[in-house]
């Protein structure tokens, strides 16, 4: 079945934490680029989520870093900050279509790690709080190494969202892509609270464009740049090749300095993003 | 040992329920086991996150540290910053 639901959202922490820091006309613009996300979820029917998501030291460690690691638990429990104002809850796995996506990933030469048992942390709470509020579709999380360098590159990230777009269209299930991370910033980093407006723009634009090509060209040295957390825009970059280079539409940017980032929404469902 | 001992201790305190209240209740007697150099124990102990960064702490492991110490974003970013 084609993919019903494709989004990329950022995942700041201060949106649920911290929400009253933010200037209201920004926040409100944010919540309500969330609510149109939420409502096309909604509308699509989709009843399974693949996230491609980063983590903050929840689950890995430098004692053991992979590139790539797909999520195969039964349920995942979140998030683990006590701090985030998330409720704590459970949501259920979906350890069939994980396998799935780690045998095909191996049959292309693509190798993830893979994990019987998870937590969530923000980055993946706070999509699924605003985005999918009710936690009730199976979840697959597929987790990018955006901390420890040398974090994978941009086209074999590519090539991964590849993989995760072929099967998600094989599959009889009806399955929604959430792509989250970034823009700018460089949490607890020198830069804190530094936002590259430029960069947000050329990179949303190449994002809307669908450009795998010049997406796949971006380099370490330009995520750096643009803080340690744009890392985390690979999931955004794996979303492009999950998509074929479909086109998007930008349903939000704002640069939020109390959240010390660019906050981007995208919207890929075709329905809406046509 | 090297920061990466510094480093498995913080995120011990960030992720583990057990950790945090026992590090809450007595750091010093929390740092005991972990073997840190002279100079983490002391910046760990006098809660100075200037030194702890330059120290090399990873900032997604310092910052979500230091709100658990009530340290606003102001604030952190003054003492990463050494201002």
């Amino acid at each position: 079945m084609p993919i019903t639901f494709a989004c990329a959202a950022s995942h700041v922490p201060g949106m649920t934490a911290w929400p009253e820091a933010a200037p209201v006309a920004q926040k409100d613009r944010v919540y309500g680029a969330f609510g149109a996300l939420r409502d096309a979820l909604d509308a699509s029917g989709s009843d399974t989520l693949i996230v491609l998501t980063s983590e903050h030291w929840a689950n890995f460690f430098l004692d053991h870093i992979g590139a790539f690691c797909i999520g195969k638990a039964e349920r995942y429990s979140g998030p683990v900050e006590p701090w985030l104002k998330i409720e704590k809850q459970e949501i259920k796995g979906d350890p069939a279509l994980a396998a799935e996506l780690i045998e095909a990933a191996y049959d292309r030469g693509i190798e993830p790690s893979f994990a019987h048992e998870l937590e969530f942390d923000h980055g993946t709470m706070v999509p699924l709080h605003f985005i999918a509020p009710r936690m009730d579709r199976p979840v697959v999380p597929v987790i990018f190494n955006t901390l420890a360098a040398p974090q994978p590159s941009a086209q074999r990230c590519l090539e991964l969202g590849r993989v995760v777009g072929e099967v998600a269209a094989k599959s009889h299930k009806r399955i929604g892509l959430i792509a989250t991370g970034g823009l700018s910033h460089d949490p607890g980093e020198r830069n804190h609270g530094v936002i590259d407006q430029d960069f947000d723009h050329r990179f949303l634009a190449a994002m809307a464009a669908g450009d795998a090509d010049k997406l796949a060209r971006y380099t370490r040295g330009e995520f750096a740049k643009a803080g340690a957390g744009a890392f985390e825009l690979l999931s955004w970059v794996a979303l492009t090749g999950a998509l074929g280079g479909r086109k998007g539409e930008v349903v939000a940017y704002e640069p939020v300095q109390p959240w010390a980032t660019g906050v981007g929404l995208m919207n890929f469902t075709p329905a809406l993003a046509a | 040992m090297s920061v990466y001992v510094l480093q498995k201790l913080i995120r011990d305190v960030n992720r583990k329920p057990a950790c945090r209240e026992a590090y809450f209740q007595s750091p010093q007697k929390f740092a005991e086991g972990y073997d840190l150099t002279p100079a983490e124990r002391e910046a760990l102990l006098k809660f100075d996150v200037h030194a702890l960064y330059a120290m090399g702490v990873h900032g997604l492991l310092l910052r979500p540290f230091t709100i658990m110490h009530k340290m606003s974003d102001p604030e952190y970013i003054k003492a990463v910053r050494g201002e």
